[in-house]
């Protein structure tokens, strides 16, 4: 990927970045908190792929190398909902 | 033999060759000795206890002596013994069962073994800072705070601290053994044809990675509470009686999720080593290919992904809710059923071959036997109705007893096994054999008992006394069973001497690739560059690598091989004429100038000991004393002066010519090692994260914002902060394009720049930090500081761990700086892209701790 393509993404994530504060700014977090919750965090799931596809290249590594990152996320993602839902 | 043949090391006689070593095989034995020690140590502590049993009361060692010598000998045994002895195996042998000259990061694997030895010296200098810890193996919250830790607890904090240490090891040489794993492989051997104990070994590896990092976030958060004053597993007291914390409702049970989460894992981190041990004294033993070797296999992966779903069966007598339980009751009870396959499989394999009763394999199937019962007594636990009976009793420490040192049999039988291989030498097949018939009862003596005597309360020094009879026939098998070692250690360190010399392979049907070669092995390991692509080992001369490397430059061939118990066609059965397929030492030779690069170096030991110092003195910090801080400080520049000693030292470890490296071909070891390491980052965050998710959801998620957050906590220095981050990501890729087209003043400013964005980060926190630690508000009179609520200590302490891996990061890149500033990099942006994979990850965790610490 060029300089170009680099620029894009950069700009999409700060926007996004933006984005998440100015739900917060008017007023959806007080007025609707789940709704605000889910549009914030899916913001930051996408930042998060963006950063990892584009700027950490894992778009052109073979595909294990996704797989060893899920492998962490999926652990760090069971042990927290799991956990939670121990006590719900 | 010369220095120079000996890439540098002096010779094995000389004490500074232990010191500087950067072999795996050096380290194998390093690691199988120090072990051995940590072993007596334990086991002199248990001895300590067993006498203490033999009346119910404390009348030898004290309350408090029995409550530490409890805990550390079981932190000791499950810690510093059991695994590391394995990885002592490992070591030693994964390396040469897969054709490789060494661990992928020689230097690595050193500095994982000082940490681990500096970790345990830590745990042994904790009993000389007023007490050790003395809650339980399991240091369950709230007991593991320093409210509940009579006197100072400094102790209590060094053995927090020294299994910091300990899961730095871990973590470091499970990055290792993984990149090696998967781009080390000798020509034509695939990842399911690789010999079964390496096969555990990985297996085993892959579970380490991401278990340990969750106790790591355990250890960080509880040594925040020692150290820094959080209150994560704080209660408070009620008068004279404990109470849950209103303000922390959670604080038991994240620690019981949190430790168990790696905890069982844990268990099977320490068998599967002992299984790959078993399955080879088997083959060897019975001269058969395992019975259902593909099974077996497909039976270990699933227990090793199934381990990270079972942990709450350790939970059942907690508040957890009756669906989560009946949830991981069933996938308990589902994970004894690949265990059955895996019995079954070594069974049938005896069933099948012509048993031969050597020392290993007596090891071997009384470990086998132990196991099984062991493994019965679980399935008792894993039933919700049965639990509620046993959970706290003897029951329990009967079981896992039966189930972990029965792993530990097993791992003994391999120290006989390998050790003609280790030392050049046999030891006495006769005491061999004595000692294990004076073990196997000695153990079962000390722990059957224990069964029927299970009505006694675990971890207490009381019992009824018409249970004394049986704690009295288990201090006694105790004592047999500590005596069997002396016999043990008697025999092998004679036999170092009086040993008969044996060959490359002194047992008849051995077939895995440690066998092909002397006893000891020589340096190199291999004689040639080892290679299966016609289906048997072989070992290729230069002219034949150059060859394939033209041919297929950085790819092997596609032959494949069995390369333990038989051939892939010979329908399991071996003999002894193919046993060993390749000897070839008459090609010795060394493979590519390169190789003689010294291998030595003194900064693993170094950074370990700087550590232990730093450590030593976080321990006694919250006393502020002078000499605390004096060590504290001494110990951290020690660290920092050698671990940039390490970084400028001139060390170099090729990458082999032709290998096989399915499925990460394309992805060169450093950046394998890299991605390694993340993925066990993901884990340590995650936890944190999961941690605050956890907290949040007892207390109340929606009111947790209202209750316990101050309305001076806004959402404006996350969000410069997330734009200074951002922007300090795009410049690393563009320091890397810049790299690419040779422009140093490009690469230059653009790392200069995403060093002054890093410091920006961090002069922004700096700056809302010391607002909140002092504001002044009628519900926070005193600031918002790390110890006023739950909700602070998350915040301040999440974000200070990705404060400081900013700060790592900002280290890296100033060095990379310099260099780019004298010319590096230039036309080869491979180092800025491998940084650039460590600074891209802190950005992503900060993409999501801005939404959950500043908007919701």
């Amino acid at each position: 990927m060029d300089w170009k393509g680099y620029t894009v993404i950069y700009v999409v994530l700060f926007v996004f970045a933006t984005a998440q504060a100015v739900v917060e700014f008017a007023g959806l977090v007080d007025s609707a908190y789940w709704a605000a919750f889910g549009l914030i965090m899916v913001l930051s799931v996408i930042k998060a792929v963006g950063v990892a596809a584009y700027y950490q290249h894992l778009r052109w590594e073979p595909r294990a190398v996704t797989y060893l990152v899920l492998g962490g996320t999926v652990a760090a993602l069971a042990l927290t909902g799991a956990a939670a839902y121990s006590i719900l | 033999m010369s220095q120079e043949h000996e890439h540098g090391l002096p010779p094995k006689s000389s004490v500074s060759r232990w010191f500087l070593t950067t072999n795996h095989k050096d380290i194998g034995v390093l690691y199988l000795i120090t072990a051995l020690f940590f072993l007596v140590f334990g086991g002199v502590l248990a001895l300590l206890f067993r006498l203490e049993l033999i009346s119910p009361g404390a009348d030898l060692l004290g309350s408090m002596g029995y409550n530490q010598a409890v805990s550390t000998h079981g932190l000791l045994m499950v810690f510093w013994f059991i695994s590391p002895f394995a990885f002592g195996f490992a070591n030693y042998l994964v390396p040469l069962q897969i054709g490789a000259d060494d661990l992928a990061f020689p230097r690595l694997n050193a500095l994982s073994y000082w940490l681990y030895l500096f970790s345990g010296i830590l745990m042994g200098v904790s009993f000389f800072q007023g007490t050790t810890f003395a809650g339980g193996w399991t240091m369950y919250a709230p007991l593991n705070t320093p409210a509940y830790i009579p006197g100072e607890g400094l102790g209590a904090t060094s053995v927090v601290l020294a299994l910091i240490m300990f899961t730095a090891a871990v973590t470091l040489g499970s990055v290792n053994f993984l990149t090696t794993m998967y781009r080390m492989r000798a020509e034509g051997l695939r990842m399911r044809d690789i010999p079964i104990f390496s096969l555990s070994i990985n297996l085993t590896v892959w579970m380490m990675l991401f278990a340990f990092a969750a106790l790591l976030a355990a250890l960080m958060i509880l040594a925040s509470d020692h150290i820094l004053g959080t209150t994560y597993f704080q209660y408070s007291i009620d008068g004279t009686t404990m109470a849950t914390d209103a303000d922390n409702p959670g604080a038991s049970l994240l620690w019981a999720h949190l430790f168990w989460f790696f905890g069982h894992p844990e268990v099977y981190i320490v068998f599967f080593p002992a299984l790959g041990v078993m399955a080879e004294c088997f083959q060897t033993f019975t001269g058969r290919r395992l019975v259902g070797r593909k099974w077996f296999i497909i039976s270990m992966v699933l227990v090793a992904l199934q381990s990270f779903v079972v942990w709450m069966h350790h939970m059942f007598l907690t508040g957890i809710n009756l669906p989560i339980k009946t949830i991981f009751m069933a996938t308990t009870i589902g994970i004894s059923l690949p265990f059955d396959l895996m019995v079954f499989s070594l069974i049938y394999t005896m069933a099948k071959g012509r048993v031969r009763f050597t020392t290993p394999f007596l090891f071997s199937l009384g470990a086998l036997i132990l196991f099984i019962i062991g493994g019965i007594t679980g399935v008792f636990l894993g039933a919700i109705v049965l639990d509620y009976q046993f959970r706290g009793t003897y029951w329990v420490v009967a079981h896992f007893h039966y189930v972990m040192v029965a792993g530990a049999t097993a791992l003994f039988g391999g120290l006989y096994y390998w050790y003609p291989k280790i030392t050049g030498k046999m030891y006495n097949e006769t005491l061999g054999k004595i000692q294990f018939g004076v073990y196997f009862l000695g153990f079962n003596l000390l722990y059957f008992p224990m069964f029927i005597a299970w009505e006694t309360p675990r971890r207490v020094f009381v019992y009824p006394d018409g249970l004394q009879i049986w704690h009295s026939m288990a201090t006694v098998g105790g004592f047999i069973l500590g005596a069997s070692f002396l016999l043990m250690f008697y025999n092998l360190f004679v036999s170092l001497w009086r040993g008969e010399d044996v060959g490359p392979n002194p047992w008849e049907y051995a077939t895995s690739a440690e066998w092909a070669v002397s006893s000891p092995p020589s340096l190199e390991n291999f004689p040639g560059v080892p290679s299966y692509a016609t289906g048997k080992l072989e070992f290729l001369d230069d002219e034949t690598v150059a060859e394939r490397t033209e041919r297929t430059p950085g790819a092997a061939a596609h032959g494949h091989a069995a390369t333990d118990g038989g051939t892939a066609t010979d329908g399991g059965a071996v003999t002894a004429r193919t046993a060993v397929t390749a000897t070839a030492m008459e090609t010795a030779h060394e493979v590519g100038g390169e190789d003689h690069a010294s291998h030595a170096s003194f900064w693993p030991f170094l950074v370990s000991l700087g550590g232990f110092i730093a450590f030593l003195g976080l321990s006694g910090v919250r006393t502020g004393s002078v000499f605390y801080l004096s060590i504290a400080a001494v110990g951290s520049l020690t660290m920092f002066g050698s671990l940039v000693g390490m970084t400028r030292e001139p060390f170099h470890a090729p990458e082999m010519a032709i290998a096989e490296r399915w499925p990460f071909s394309e992805v060169e070891k450093m950046k394998l090692g890299m991605w390694t390491f993340l993925a066990s980052d993901i884990v340590l965050f995650g936890a944190f994260i999961g941690s605050y998710a956890f907290v949040r959801v007892a207390y109340g998620w929606t009111a947790w914002h209202h209750d316990l957050i101050p309305a001076e906590h806004v959402t404006m220095p996350g969000l410069i902060n997330t734009y200074l981050l951002l922007t300090s990501s795009f410049l690393v890729v563009l320091a890397m394009v810049a790299a690419e087209r040779e422009s140093k003043r490009g690469t230059v400013a653009a790392l200069v720049g995403t060093f002054a964005l890093g410091v920006g980060f961090l002069i922004n926190k700096g700056i809302e930090w010391n607002h909140l630690f002092h504001i002044s508000t009628e519900t926070f009179p005193n600031g918002w500081n790390l110890s006023t609520n739950i909700a602070s200590s998350t915040f301040y302490l999440t974000t200070g761990l990705h404060g400081a891996h900013v700060i790592i990061g900002l280290i890296i890149c100033a060095y990379m700086t310099v260099r780019a500033w004298n010319g590096a990099y230039q036309g080869d942006d491979r180092a800025i892209e491998y940084f650039g994979l460590y600074w891209h990850f802190v950005d992503i965790v900060w993409l999501f701790l801005f939404p959950l610490f500043y908007i919701l």
